[in-house]
């Protein structure tokens, strides 16, 4: 390796797609992990936020950090197709937000976030003795 | 382009609400897991997801904020801060978050154990 390309791996461009990467398989494994240990629907929201974020951090942010896909914004020159341009837009913005979501409503099943709290130990009542116990 | 398609591209309002809705439930369950469980995990996790939450609005607020005066006033300083510090966010928002998860799951197996 040439003194360039090792200079330009420890810039922080080059390190931005490890780091995605990195972080989306990361956040695949782990969610899947949770999911081991709950419940059926915690694990089915868990699992499939996970993987849609795990495919978005890992495959299509470096993709398009390496400009292999084009950004898309309305009224700009591209070189490919725009039609292509737009359609991986959509993939990609879908994936991310409903990514998130599913995640969130996965750790939010798993937390018990809107559950009832525990219920709290009620206080002992006294037991009230009967009036006719005084008279007898 | 169907005008319903193009509105939802443009504006990216329904994709926009789906990702905060999602953040802000992360964020909320960290809390209360942090909070049961007393493990660093949850705050790390609430940490991420809150800069993740301010990175995300930033970058839907700039368009209408940040305009050539606003950019003139804040002088280079202020520029370099408005171009460096919403990846910083990003970055550090889901290195939390993933870093928060780990920790909780963790703590999960080593409760168990």
């Amino acid at each position: 390796m040439s003194d360039g390309s090792f200079l330009t791996l420890g810039s922080i461009e080059a390190v931005r797609p490890v780091f995605l990467i990195v972080m989306g398989v990361f956040l695949a494994l782990i969610g899947w992990r949770l999911a081991k240990t709950s419940g059926v629907w915690t694990a089915r929201w868990l699992v499939a936020g996970g993987m849609l974020l795990g495919f978005g951090y890992a495959v299509m942010l470096p993709l398009y950090e390496a400009r292999i896909l084009e950004p898309f914004s309305p009224g700009r020159h591209f070189h490919g197709s725009p039609a292509v341009a737009l359609a991986w837009h959509v993939v990609k913005i879908t994936v991310m937000n409903v990514g998130w979501l599913l995640f969130g409503i996965g750790i939010a099943l798993h937390a018990n976030l809107l559950g009832s709290p525990a219920p709290r130990p009620r206080a002992q009542t006294r037991p009230v003795p009967s009036p006719h116990e005084s008279i007898a | 382009m169907n005008p319903l398609l193009e509105a939802l591209l443009k504006q990216g309002l329904l994709f926009d609400a789906a990702g905060v809705i999602g953040l802000g439930l992360i964020g909320l369950s960290a809390v209360k897991l942090a909070r049961r469980n007393h493990s660093w995990g949850g705050t790390m996790m609430a940490v991420g997801a809150i800069s993740l939450l301010i990175a995300r609005f930033y970058l839907i607020a700039s368009p209408h904020l940040v305009t050539n005066d606003v950019l003139y006033a804040i002088g280079p300083i202020g520029n370099s801060l408005l171009i460096g510090v919403p990846p910083l966010l990003l970055a550090l928002g889901l290195a939390g978050i993933v870093w928060g998860l780990w920790g909780h799951e963790r703590w999960l197996h080593s409760e168990k154990r």
